[in-house]
């Protein structure tokens, strides 16, 4: 994560970045997102140009097709404004994974300069917003599943934080919690045994701490496991952290 | 599309098995990390530090290893350089063949693995004997270790037992301590009528020319007390700056492999015995071993060479835990053979180039490892090279992304296939002939396609 | 060999040429890589005492103590240092049979071994042993049990101090309780190719 990232002004103006998979499948995500920064006092833009962060051709070893992408992205979120992702894999992937595959690139430190201003949406409120306590209601049991990519980032902390400040609501904690879930973008489907296993391991853990909601910070993580749980007949219901915060605004009359 | 080997195999192991290798992990790794939180304020910090000084060693290995060589050759010791795993082969017997020496006994080193040692003392008449009991046991089943701490993680008593009975060290026996006890009988009088003992080290001071040796077992002292010539295998990058550094290496290495302290023998080697000794080696030979570690140290992965092979990397790795150590066909499993592997392979590259890719990047490698190695920015640089050779083991199962690129850069040709992708709505998806659509379909349900539906609401909310 | 030597040195050189700049090695201090709890103890030999018992081994500050303990081993014939023998050989009475020569071709006679200690680290419950002070590698080694004597002057109460004062002799070895092995499915068994007791016996002037 840089260590010099880029605050809001005092016009909370920002830009959104949606990510593909609440594009494609989660817009209640997306929609929760833009309610909850609107909520803080943020004006959210949402540059319609907007694609993919990139990712899944970088992890997949194609870096000129991510490339292509990410030069898109940089074109598409120009500006200084700080951009906001619902997703800790989407803004790793700009503030560390672009800078790899750009290392001997001539327009670095064009992509360097939009990685300073991503921000993950819970480390965003916390670290940026300075907010301490989140309002509103939610009674339920919350298991929390702090994706891989935010290792080495505020925002798990940051996610908990809010999440465990709800009227109402426990974060239960979950076992082994350190072990990915198994996604990994391609690996999902290049590796489907190992996927799939290391995805059951994880929902038997989850399944334990008996949650009402399983809670996380990427869809990526949450389609995969909420898609185990389903085919195998025994669905989990599954939340993106912007819809639980905005729920629990809703549950509190405060939206 | 191929299948990716490392999946088939992950899916063939049998049941045991890979609960062995998930208890034994799972238990050393949360022992491991109980253990640095209980002992150090901020053990973290440690790990930062000795992976700064590995780097700074590798960054300045033209200064450190003529340093070395020259303490090592003051103290005593015969240094000796091989470029490839034929060369360090070739010196060890001719250090052998110079003392008329036809038995070696050894204590664990990976590099003996890497260059293929013992079979190749074997078949030019010498006895190599391993001591360590795991690495024994993997010789007598002509085996290979699935852990680089643990090698025989994999295998039960059971197997155990049957292996010592064929082997004639007494009638079926699977319990532990009888198991051991045998060992040790019969270990003792092994090392006694050796010509050679052989080490790896796990660190080399530079300052002093001091070799560091730990074990559990006592299998390398002994190698070290009862035969007259000491050879020690290391590797180029296996140095440290100077005796202090010591201090943290010594601190994260036995947390981290087997979440102790200290291992039971941390020994300290300059030069052949004190005259006035009567145990011990005289004679003293270390042979540096390149074979392939000069190219990685020239290319854009050299952080793997800080390794100091605590195996803190396999215990923690989700897919060594379900796949274990031998899905990696290499000397070096886990995440960190996924990097070293496919390097160390050379001109054969493209023959490991699927190590890289059977992973999920999840990091929690890096978070466990003592000094700091970024492991899955090495593994995103393998699959780049992986993708620029053609290789076709990295290929397997990956969907090309050449046109998801043409369609994610064009926001006309992207919002047209968010409104097209409802068609997956209704469609049969177990039957769409696309392998990764068909990969997912087959354990896991697909969530219902709402393209669209997000910027139509963001349009209406942001219109005045 | 000198060609390898030539070639891999080159490729080293080579290898690191193109850096602009190469890594610095960094400053750290060694109170933090010392472990919680040591460099505030009292007394150095209890510190050592208590984390020599956490790995299984075995402090004592009376010789007598040994005796009781090897006696009621049924551990009865071994071998001392030929120079500690004078000091401890009144302790020992008509049924122990002890050797002032390590014999290799009998190794399985001797069920313990006594030698002299160089150092002992308070921090790990460590004991020191040198080519210098250990009359024999192997009496410290195979015998069953092993007896390292030691005097409270001898203590270090951390690494850092121990590294710092490591003697110049070609092989200085740290033992840390008795030897064991995980291999057989990670049960710990004590007692491998190394002593399967750690003795460490406090010699007071």
């Amino acid at each position: 994560m840089p260590a010099d990232r880029q605050l809001p002004g005092a016009d909370r103006r920002v830009q959104l970045m949606a990510t593909c998979l609440c594009d494609a499948f989660f817009a209640d995500a997306a929609r929760a997102t833009v309610e909850v920064l609107e909520h803080l006092g943020c004006v959210v833009e949402f540059p319609e140009g907007q694609t993919c962060c990139g990712q899944p051709a970088f992890n997949g070893g194609d870096w000129t097709a991510s490339r292509r992408v990410v030069r898109h992205a940089v074109r598409t979120f120009a500006g200084e404004l700080p951009v906001i992702v619902p997703s800790a894999s989407c803004a790793a992937m700009l503030f560390h994974g672009a800078l790899l595959e750009f290392e001997k690139e001539p327009d670095l430190p064009a992509v360097r300069q939009l990685g300073r201003r991503t921000w993950e949406l819970a480390d965003f409120i916390v670290n940026a917003l300075g907010i301490k306590a989140w309002a509103g209601r939610l009674d339920a049991r919350l298991a929390f599943h702090r994706s891989c990519h935010a290792r080495g980032t505020d925002t798990g902390a940051a996610a908990v934080a809010l999440l465990s400040s709800i009227a109402g609501a426990t974060v239960v904690p979950v076992g082994e919690a350190e072990q990915c879930c198994g996604f990994g973008g391609i690996f999902s489907v290049a590796f489907p045994h190992l996927s799939t296993s290391m995805g059951a391991l994880k929902l038997e853990h989850v399944r334990a701490a008996r949650p009402d909601l399983l809670v996380g910070v990427d869809m990526s993580c949450l389609m995969h496991l909420g898609g185990l749980a389903e085919k195998a007949g025994q669905p989990i219901p599954a939340r993106h952290i912007a819809q639980v915060l905005r729920d629990a605004l809703k549950n509190g009359g405060l939206l | 599309m191929a299948r990716q080997r490392i999946d088939a195999y992950a899916a063939r192991i049998p049941a045991d098995t890979r609960a062995a290798v998930y208890l034994g992990t799972k238990t050393t790794h949360e022992k491991r990390t109980l253990l640095l939180a209980d002992h150090f304020a901020d053990a973290d910090r440690l790990r930062r530090w000795a992976g700064e000084v590995k780097q700074h060693v590798l960054e300045n290995l033209d200064t450190y290893l003529p340093q070395v060589e020259a303490r090592l050759q003051a103290n005593g010791a015969q240094v000796h350089w091989a470029s490839t795993a034929e060369e360090a082969c070739a010196a060890v017997l001719g250090i052998m063949q110079a003392r008329g020496a036809t038995k070696l006994v050894k204590s664990k080193t990976m590099v003996s693995e890497e260059i293929g040692l013992a079979p190749y003392l074997e078949q030019r008449g010498i006895e190599a004997l391993e001591t360590d009991l795991g690495e024994y046991i993997v010789q007598i089943d002509k085996d290979h270790p699935s852990h680089i701490v643990r090698p025989i993680i994999h295998k039960n008593r059971r197997e155990i037992a049957r292996s010592f009975e064929r082997e004639g060290l007494g009638a079926y026996n699977d319990d532990p301590e009888t198991i051991t006890r045998r060992a040790r009988q019969f270990m003792r009088h092994k090392y006694l009528a050796a010509d050679v003992g052989l080490t790896g080290a796990n660190f080399v001071s530079a300052e002093s020319g001091r070799l560091v040796v730990v074990t559990n077992e006592g299998n390398s002292r002994f190698s070290l007390a009862a035969p007259r010539c000491h050879i020690a295998l290391v590797g180029i990058e296996k140095l440290v700056p100077r005796d202090r550094d010591l201090v943290l290496f010594l601190n994260l290495l036995a947390r981290s492999a087997t979440a102790q302290q200290l291992t039971v023998y941390t020994e300290f080697i300059s030069g052949p015995k004190l005259a006035a000794q009567p145990d011990g080696p005289e004679e003293m030979h270390v042979v540096f071993v390149d074979n392939g570690r000069t190219e990685v140290l020239a290319g854009d992965c050299r952080e793997i060479l800080r390794c100091i092979r605590c195996g803190a990397c396999l215990n923690v790795c989700p897919v060594y835990r379900q796949a274990s150590g031998h899905a990696y066909r290499s000397v070096y499993p886990g995440p960190l053979g996924a990097v070293l592997s496919p390097l160390l392979a050379g001109g054969n590259f493209a023959e490991k180039a699927d190590l890289p890719k059977a992973s999920s990047l999840c990091g929690a490698c890096n978070e466990v490892c003592p000094v700091n190695i970024p492991i899955p920015d090495l593994l995103l640089r393998l699959r780049d090279r992986g993708k620029r050779e053609h290789a076709a083991a990295a290929a397997a199962g990956t969907p090309p992304m050449g046109a998801w690129a043409r369609l994610a850069s064009s926001p006309a040709a992207w919002k047209a296939s968010l409104a097209a992708g409802r068609v997956l709505n209704i469609l049969p998806l177990g039957l769409i002939p696309v392998p990764a659509l068909r990969a997912w379909v087959a354990k896991r349900s697909v969530p219902a396609w709402r393209g669209g539906e997000f910027r139509k609401w963001m349009r209406r909310r942001t219109r005045p | 060999m000198s060609a390898a030597r030539e070639q891999i040195l080159a490729r080293v050189r080579a290898a690191l040429a193109p850096l602009t700049r190469r890594a610095p090695p960094p400053e750290w201090d060694d109170a933090s890589a010392v472990r919680r709890g040591t460099r505030d103890a009292a007394d150095p030999w209890a510190l050592f005492a208590e984390r020599l018992r956490a790995v299984n081994g075995t402090p004592l500050t009376a010789t007598a103590d040994l005796v009781a303990l090897l006696d009621a081993g049924g551990w009865r014939h071994g071998y001392c240092d030929p120079a500690l023998w004078p000091r401890l050989r009144d302790a020992f009475p008509a049924p122990f049979t002890v050797e002032t020569a390590f014999d290799r071709r009998r190794i399985d006679d001797y069920q313990f071994g006594i030698t002299a200690a160089t150092g002992a680290i308070a921090e790990s419950g460590s004991l020191i042993l040198s080519d210098r002070d250990t009359s024999s590698r192997l009496a410290a080694l195979a015998p069953w049990v092993h007896v390292a004597t030691l005097r409270r002057d001898q203590i270090f109460v951390d690494i850092p101090a121990a590294i710092a004062a490591l003697p110049a002799d070609p092989n200085v070895i740290w033992v840390t309780g008795p030897s064991k092995t995980a291999d057989v499915e990670g049960i710990l068994i004590e007692g491998v190719h190394g002593p399967g007791r750690q003795v460490a016996l406090l010699l007071e002037p």
